[in-house]
Order: C-alpha cells, then sequence, then structure tokens
C-alpha cells in the first residue's frame, strides 16, 4: 500500500515537471502579415482575438512598457531579454522552422541584423501609417525605434575635463586609465570601432591627429581609423563586462587615477545615488562618444502579428515611450524627439558622435573584427 | 541460419546487451550526429561569414580552418589561447587532484577531527556557479587596474596586489581548481571507501610502513578512479568559460573558450566549430591515453561482499593542527564567498562596507524602491524569480533522473559486456557530451532540433528539448561513477544470484542497487547540482517559457546588478544543499559521501 502510494505521488509530481512541456503544438496556424492597413479599432479588435504578443528585445525596460501595453489592451505580452547574438540565432531559427516564437522584436547591432535577420526576410519593417511622415530617411528603413549614446566619461571629482582630442588617449599620460566593455562580447562596441575606419571618420582623425602633433600621421595600417584603435590596446585600454560595473571603476570616489570610461550615458542618471564621481568628456575632437540604433521589426513568423502591429504603434507614442524617455535614449519620431531629461534629439547628437550605420559595419565588422583580435 | 538466428537470441537474452544495443543507437544519434554536423560547420560558409568570404550560405570552403591554424593571425585566434588553456586547465587539474585527494585520504583514512561538517562544507564549491567564486576572488584582490573602490584586501591591508595574482593564469587556475576540489574528493573518496581494506590491512599485518601501503596498495588501487578524475576535471577546466572570461579581461588573457565565444558570437562562427573541434579532439586523446592506461592495469575488483573494516591512521600529535589546518582552508574556500554573496547582496552602493549602507531593499523592495536598479522588485517580491527557480528545480530533478539511471545502465553494461566491441563504441558514445563545449553543444542542437527532423518534431521552445541535452550532456557523470562502482563489484555476486534463478530486475533491484546505492545516488546528485548552476548549455535553448535561475543570474550580472546576482548565487547554494540534506534524510546518502557510504 504504501508503496503504490508513493508510485503514485512519483507519478503526479512527474507530471507537474513536464506539465506546460507540451504546448508548443497548440499554436494556431500560420496568418500572413497584412498588407492593407487596417483602422486603429480593426487592429486593437484583430489584435485581441490572438493569443499572447511575444516580444524579444534588448533592453530590461521593455517589459515595463509592455506592462502599460498589457493594461490599455488587455492583451497578454510575454516579453523575453535575450543577448544579441541569441536574438539572432532564435529569431533566424524561429523564422525557418516557422514556429510560434516572437511576433516583435526590439535588437541592436545593426552590422549583423542587416544582413542576417533584414536582408533575409526573417524579420519585417514596419511602420504605422500615422508616423511615416515623422520618421527622417535615413532612419525609416530599416526603422531605427531609438538611438542610443555611448560617451567617453570621466571621473570630476578631483579634476575637470582631461580630454580634448581623442588622440590624448593613445599618449603615455592615459597609459591604463582608458575602460570600455570587451567589444567582441558587446557588439555595437565592435560597430563603433568599424565606423572610424569609414573614410569620413578616418579623415577627421587623421585631421585630429594633426590638430593635437601639429604633423600628419604616419600610417602603419589602413587609415587612421585603424591606428587610432591599435593606439588605444597598445595603451592598455582596460576591459570589462558591463558598463554598470565599468562606472563604478571609473566612478568611485577617492581615486588617485583620474579614470575614463567609454560607456551608455544613462550611467549619469544614478551616479549621485551611487555617489560616483561623474561626467561627460564634452568638447572632445572628433567625437565625444558615438550612438547606435536599436531596430523594432515584426518577425516572419508571427503568429499575433495584428497585437505586433498594435504594439509596434504603441511604442512609437508618447505612452508607449515613456519609461526610455531618459538619458541616453532618443527617439527618432518627430513628436517626441526631444529627450525630457537633457533636451537633446538624435539631431544634436549627429553633431558631436560617429552615429553608427548599419550597412557600413555590415561591410567593414569583419576586418575591423579580425585587426583587433590581433590586438589581444 | 538457424546457427545466426540462435546467436541473436542468445546474444539478446543477456541483458546488458539490450541495454549496450539501444544505447549505441540513441546515442549515435543523439551525440554523433551532432559531431558530424559540427564537422560539417567549420567547413561550409555561415550568414555572418558571406560579406567577407564573398560566397553564398552554405558552400564550402577551407577558409576557416586555414584562418585558425595556417595564417599571421592564428598566433592570437588560436595558438595562444591553446597554450593558455592547456597551462590553466593542467594547473587547476592538479589543484584540484592533491586538495580533493589529500581531503578524501583524510576524511576515509584518517582519524581527522570533525570530518562530518568538513565533508559537508567541502563540498559548497562545487554547487557554486565556478564564476561566482571567481566574482569574489575579483572583489577581494582586485587593483587599480580596474580602477574603482579598492579590493577587500588592499582596502583591509593596504597592499596592492600585483597584477599576475589578480588577473590572468594564476587565478584561473586556481579558481577552476577550487571549484573542482569537491569533484575529485567525491571521485576518490567514493573509492577509497569502497575499497576492501583486506589488502591493506594484510600489508599491515605484515608490518609494511604506511608510505609503503599508500605506495603500493592504495594508490594503485585508486589510480583508475584518479586517472577518470584527472580527465574530468581537466576537460571540465578546459571547457570553463566563464572563469577566464572574468578573470582574464582585465590584462586580455584568452583561453580556448572565451575565444570560442568571440568567434561564435562575432561574425566567424565557422572559426568557432573549428577551434571546438580542436578541443574535442584532445577531449577525445585524453580519453584514449587515460583508456590505455586503466586497459593495463585492468581493474581492480574491490567489492567482494568481504568485510570492509578500515581501521584509521592515528594522526597522533598532528591530529589537532591538521584538522584546524583542514578546518581553516575550507571555511576560507566555501563559506567564505557564501558570506560574501550575503553581504553583496545587501549593500546600496557596492563596494562601501559601512553599516548606513546596508538595505534589504534588493530582496524585499518593491519595483518603486529600486529605482537605482531600473526599478527591479526585490527578488523575494519578483516573480519573474520564483518563475526561474521552479523551471530550475524540475528541469535539474528531471535531468538528474534520467541521466543518473540511463548512466547507471550504462555503467552496468559496459562493465558487464566489457571487452566487447560495442561496450567500448557505448563507452566512450556515453561519455563524449563530456567533451563538448557546452556552448557548442547547444548551438549544435538549437540548428539540429529548430526543425522537423524526420519523425522528430521540432522540439525548440519545448522543455523537453532542455531535459534531453540536460541528460546527455550529464550522462558521463552518472555512467563514470556507474562504471567506477561496477568495476570494483564483483560478477561473483550476480552469478550467484543468477544460479539460483533471480531474474534480472530482481538482481538489480535487491542485490546490485542496494550494494552500489550510494554510487547509484552519487550518480543522481552530481547531474543535479551540476544542472541547477549550468548557464552555457541552456542558454540559447532556453525561450521565455522555461527560463531557468542561471539565465537570471547572468543577466543581473551582466547588468552590473551585483546585489540581485549575489542574491540570486546565494538561493542557488542553499536550495542545493537544502536537497542534499533532504536526499541525505531520506536516504542516508549524500553528494559529500559520494561514492560509498
Amino acid at each position: 500500500m504504501k508503496r503504490s502510494l508513493m508510485i503514485v505521488a512519483a507519478l503526479v509530481a512527474g507530471s507537474m515537471m513536464f506539465a506546460n512541456g507540451a504546448k508548443e503544438s497548440a499554436s494556431p496556424a500560420p496568418q500572413p502579415v497584412e498588407e492593407k492597413q487596417m483602422t486603429h479599432e480593426e487592429l486593437v479588435a484583430a489584435a485581441q482575438k490572438e493569443g499572447t504578443l511575444t516580444i524579444y528585445t534588448h533592453s530590461s525596460r521593455t517589459a515595463k512598457a509592455a506592462s502599460g501595453f498589457e493594461a490599455k489592451y488587455g492583451i497578454k505580452v510575454s516579453v523575453s531579454q535575450l543577448k544579441d547574438t541569441e536574438m539572432i540565432d532564435k529569431v533566424s531559427k524561429e523564422a525557418i522552422a516557422d514556429v510560434d516564437g516572437a511576433d516583435l522584436v526590439f535588437c541592436q547591432d545593426g552590422s549583423r541584423i542587416y544582413p542576417e535577420l533584414f536582408s533575409t526576410g526573417y524579420v519585417i519593417n514596419y511602420i504605422p501609417d500615422e508616423f511615416k511622415d515623422q520618421i527622417p530617411a535615413q532612419y525609416s528603413s530599416p526603422l531605427v525605434w531609438e538611438m542610443m549614446t555611448k560617451l567617453f566619461i570621466y571621473n570630476n571629482e578631483k579634476a575637470g575635463n582631461p580630454l580634448t582630442n581623442v588622440w590624448q588617449l593613445t599618449e603615455p599620460e592615459f597609459k591604463g586609465r582608458l575602460q570600455f566593455k570587451d567589444p567582441f562580447s558587446e557588439a555595437v562596441n565592435m560597430n563603433f570601432f568599424a565606423m572610424v575606419t569609414r573614410d569620413d571618420w578616418a579623415d577627421k582623425l587623421a585631421k585630429a591627429y594633426k590638430d593635437y602633433y601639429g604633423k600628419d600621421i604616419v600610417l602603419t595600417t589602413k587609415n587612421a581609423g585603424y591606428e587610432w584603435i591599435k593606439g588605444l590596446y597598445k595603451n592598455g585600454a582596460v576591459l570589462g563586462k558591463s558598463d554598470t560595473t565599468l562606472a563604478e571603476n571609473v566612478g568611485a570616489k577617492g581615486q588617485d587615477a583620474q579614470l575614463i570610461a567609454l560607456i551608455t550615458s544613462n550611467k549619469l542618471r544614478t551616479a549621485a545615488a551611487k555617489n560616483l564621481a561623474l561626467a561627460i568628456a564634452e568638447g572632445c575632437e572628433p567625437f565625444i562618444g558615438f550612438q547606435y540604433p536599436a531596430y523594432m521589426f515584426l518577425t516572419k513568423n508571427a503568429k499575433s502579428p495584428n497585437a505586433a502591429k498594435l504594439y509596434a504603434e504603441y511604442a512609437m507614442t508618447a505612452e508607449g515611450w515613456k519609461v526610455f524617455d531618459t538619458l541616453g535614449d532618443y527617439s527618432p519620431v518627430a513628436s517626441i524627439a526631444k529627450n525630457s531629461e537633457d533636451g537633446k534629439s538624435i539631431a544634436d547628437w549627429e553633431n558631436v558622435v560617429v552615429t553608427e550605420d548599419s550597412q557600413w559595419c555590415a561591410e567593414a565588422r569583419a576586418d575591423v573584427e579580425e585587426f583587433i583580435s590581433g590586438l589581444y | 541460419m538457424q546457427r545466426v538466428l540462435y546467436r541473436v537470441r542468445r546474444f539478446f537474452s543477456k541483458p546488458y546487451n539490450v541495454i549496450l544495443v539501444a544505447m549505441c543507437v540513441v546515442l549515435a544519434y543523439l551525440t554523433l550526429l551532432p559531431m558530424l554536423s559540427m564537422i560539417r560547420d567549420t567547413v561550409t560558409v555561415h550568414v555572418a561569414e558571406t560579406m567577407r568570404l564573398k560566397k553564398p550560405v552554405g558552400s564550402f570552403t577551407w577558409e576557416h580552418w586555414r584562418k585558425v591554424l595556417f595564417d599571421a593571425s592564428s598566433l592570437s585566434i588560436f595558438y595562444r589561447p591553446l597554450w593558455n588553456s592547456l597551462v590553466t586547465s593542467l594547473g587547476s587539474c592538479l589543484f584540484a587532484l592533491a586538495f580533493g585527494g589529500f581531503f578524501a585520504w583524510l576524511v576515509t583514512r584518517t582519524n581527522m577531527r570533525w570530518k562530518r561538517s568538513l565533508s559537508a562544507l567541502f563540498i559548497f564549491p562545487y554547487i557554486m556557479p565556478s564564476w561566482t567564486i571567481a566574482l569574489a576572488w575579483y572583489n577581494v584582490f582586485k587593483n587599480t587596474v580596474v580602477g574603482g573602490v579598492p579590493g577587500f584586501f588592499t582596502a583591509v591591508t593596504g597592499l596592492e596586489t600585483p597584477n599576475w595574482f589578480a588577473y590572468g593564469a594564476f587565478p584561473i587556475a586556481l579558481v577552476t581548481g577550487i571549484h573542482y576540489s569537491p569533484f575529485a574528493y567525491i571521485m576518490i573518496g567514493g573509492i577509497l571507501r569502497n575499497m576492501d581494506a583486506n589488502l591493506e590491512e594484510a600489508a599491515m599485518m605484515l608490518h609494511a610502513s604506511q608510505g609503503r601501503i599508500m605506495r603500493k596498495i592504495t594508490i594503485p588501487m585508486v589510480l583508475p578512479a584518479i586517472l577518470s578524475t584527472f580527465l574530468l576535471v581537466f576537460s571540465s577546466a578546459m571547457s570553463s568559460f566563464a572563469v577566464p572570461q572574468f578573470l582574464g579581461l582585465p590584462v586580455r588573457y584568452q583561453v580556448l573558450t572565451t575565444q570560442l565565444f568571440r568567434t561564435l558570437n562575432g561574425l566567424n562562427p565557422g572559426q568557432g566549430y573549428c577551434i571546438a573541434m580542436v578541443m574535442i579532439l584532445l577531449g577525445v586523446a585524453i580519453l584514449a591515453f587515460n583508456q590505455r592506461l586503466t586497459g593495463v592495469r585492468k581493474n581492480y575488483t574491490t567489492i567482494t561482499g568481504k568485510s570492509s573494516n578500515i581501521s584509521l591512521i592515528n594522526l597522533r600529535g598532528l591530529r589537532t593542527p591538521l584538522s584546524v589546518i583542514v578546518l581553516v582552508a575550507v571555511v576560507a574556500v566555501s563559506v567564505l564567498p557564501l558570506v560574501s554573496f550575503a553581504f553583496e547582496s545587501i549593500l546600496l552602493v557596492p563596494g562601501d562596507y559601512s553599516l548606513h549602507n546596508l538595505t534589504l531593499q534588493f530582496w524585499i523592495g518593491t519595483a518603486e524602491q529600486n529605482s537605482i536598479a531600473n526599478s527591479e522588485p526585490g527578488l523575494l517580491r519578483n516573480s519573474s524569480l520564483w518563475f526561474a527557480l521552479w523551471n530550475s528545480i524540475r528541469l535539474s530533478v528531471v535531468c538528474s533522473l534520467s541521466a543518473g539511471i540511463l548512466g547507471f545502465l550504462a555503467g552496468y553494461a559496459i562493465v558487464r559486456g566489457r571487452g566487447t566491441r560495442l561496450a567500448t563504441v557505448v563507452d566512450n558514445l556515453a561519455f563524449f557530451p563530456y567533451l563538448m563545449p557546452s556552448m557548442a553543444f547547444g548551438a549544435i542542437y538549437l540548428s539540429m532540433f529548430s526543425t522537423r527532423n524526420g519523425i522528430i518534431p521540432s522540439l525548440y521552445g519545448t522543455f523537453f528539448l532542455l531535459v534531453l541535452i540536460g541528460t546527455v550532456k550529464y550522462m558521463p557523470f552518472a555512467s563514470r561513477s556507474g562504471i567506477n562502482a561496477m568495476m570494483q563489484l564483483s560478477t561473483q555476486i550476480e552469478e550467484a544470484g543468477e544460479i539460483i534463478g533471480i531474474g534480472w530486475f530482481k538482481r538489480m533491484r535487491r542485490l546490485v542497487i542496494p550494494i552500489q546505492k550510494a554510487s547509484f545516488l552519487s550518480g543522481f546528485l552530481l547531474p543535479f547540482i551540476s544542472c541547477m548552476r549550468e548557464l552555457s548549455l541552456f542558454v540559447l535553448l532556453v525561450t521565455p517559457n522555461n527560463r531557468v535561475l542561471t539565465t537570471l543570474l547572468f543577466y543581473y550580472n551582466e547588468k552590473g546588478w551585483s546585489q540581485y546576482s549575489n542574491g540570486i548565487n546565494l538561493l542557488i547554494v542553499l536550495i542545493v544543499l537544502l536537497i542534499n540534506w533532504a536526499v541525505n534524510k531520506a536516504t542516508g546518502a549524500s553528494i559529500d559521501k559520494g561514492i560509498g557510504g
């Protein structure tokens, strides 16, 4: 008796363990993404008939924005945060297998998204009608959903801005003082390095070299962009794992050496609460950092395409943007372009930072990766 | 014809042959096929590489191999990381064997004090994900190279740690060694416990000296286990990723896995697969070496059903000092990291150890109170934590049960069918997943099972796929411990049962399993804890419906929210300890008793 009870208990426990293993087979038949635009009301009605909306995102804040969407439309949203490579692997595998995976994706790393997801048709560019005239042309295909900035940020506890020219970072005085996240685990950093090797930026770097040293640069590599990257690495740049940690490394008070990090500028928001001394290296020539896009796409295999469209619409309104409207995040949508914390917009940043261009990065990145790999 | 049929029937009348054939088919599918697909990946163009290689996706190319082995950049892409991998793996392996093996000897063969508590404490580092020990090392010993608040050591002593001590080869080898010492202890300790003491006693009666007994009897007898342990630890150390990633990065110290990660995550997956292949080949070479050695030595039947009362060596005057030294060492590697996890999880600002900086908000705070960490609710209020916790536990339980049962059966069948070609094939197949770097294994399962494949439907996104890969990956633990244990079990016992006509199931249930109970259970427990702290194996296969605790932990850590990651870390260790304790209460076996008890 006792034994059979135990067996029953074990079986029950076992079936509980497998409880939501077989969910997947119940997915509805694939529906093609419809061509004609519905009215907002029709879209809402169609979306509400679909099941859960699944979103893959690079950002931790999407979940919070999604709960606003859930409350507003009564559509359940499941948000997963993925790293860049996982995103590409999963989205492409799901599209090939046509499984019930993501319906909508927010992703960064243009140099891989562009050839691997966008050109292959695994994801679909979608701009809701009412926003079509609000997006600058260069950010509409693929649609840039937001731009984020990473800037040279220094410790301002004991001294002011040490940087006037990026070539200083290759000087003995700055040896071991620059930190950034390993570009091999942070793709957008790699894209930034790819960008500085493009002719226009290489020329600007060559000019900045001349301004700083009073003589023309002598090249040992392809151009001044590569030369600068080499200079940074040879000068003992310290690689880190997360921008948050780097902000703490650089901003901690009571340090003798004045460190500099190339990190996302939203770390300035919590600096005071964390007792960190951090400031932007304004005025550094020819750039003070870079800005990089995050894209928003529908997926080819979306099982809730209407809910995805509805969310896309929501994400571009002031309401959906609200949790992102902070220092370091900028929307290309004209009506919400101006950030409410620093009053800046993408256009303002274009003048002082390097802006990631996914097509160029897609072309150049393999070379740059190989080049940097040789510097380790 | 008749003869053939008769032979076939005779062949399958032996239960172990049935097991061997079934295992051979299933394992070939689950391990050889991934391997073949990986070989193909080393010579084809992937989507990410089309831009550079100017060839269509899927076309044939030798370019990856050329780049890895014969290019000007091969030194930095491959050869230097290879050398670094060998050095650190060997270092950690030797440390683990020396530390774990010595401890095993102290516990099983001497009258050291506080054995029970020490033995329980000793396994802690194995339960923690290895990179969290690296994190603890980093927090304590970091120097001004990375900046920030000074490391704990520097803060207390005012001394600046040298670079070689804080980052790079030395701490990587040491931390990995600490992590695998319990593993060595479990393996070696199990054998020492199970060993027939008659041989040692006989020697003692003949007045052989302690050293001589050690040299001539104890060590030769545990040598197969030591070699197995060496093999397992070396392969594990070689494929460990997070520790070198963490401690090597500040000084750009690269090993094969960090290189693998960079290539798989970058634009050169083909090169990544080449590196993974080399790692597998290295593993196979070690395996072959191990088999030659153990093959030559034959096995020692150490469980004969005869008495095994071991008289303990009296440490005499050394007893207390030695016990204290061991206690200090064990506390330093086992308890201090836990204390640091707990402490770090309640610091408002990391690195500020003053009293007013302590807070419980990362445990019990609401989303609104935690604006400092992007409004993440405190751990105990965090629904994603509870969800991931439940997933982790059920995944680990299911994986360990299936890996444990299959591994034990494999061990039984392999030992019984010893010497036949089939047994050797199954032995190698069952062990093979161990040599596959987790990250590459996960990537291959993702591509193998994301589409329908013959009769096998797309498994991607299902819980079953996680169970499958976990079972296959951890079966080597169970099959190794099964083989080790079964090698020591004389066939006489089972034959005795056979002669009086007891059926196979009853023989297993009444004879083999009871005798091998402890090793059988350790065959469950090792996969269980490995599964609880596994990250890279699952990371590509996890979907929102089956997120696990370590993916959450890694996420918080990546975000730099150290309080949350430290908190989860503490939770993982506590849960495993709790389960170990429960299993211990229920059955009398536990991880630290390992293969013995």
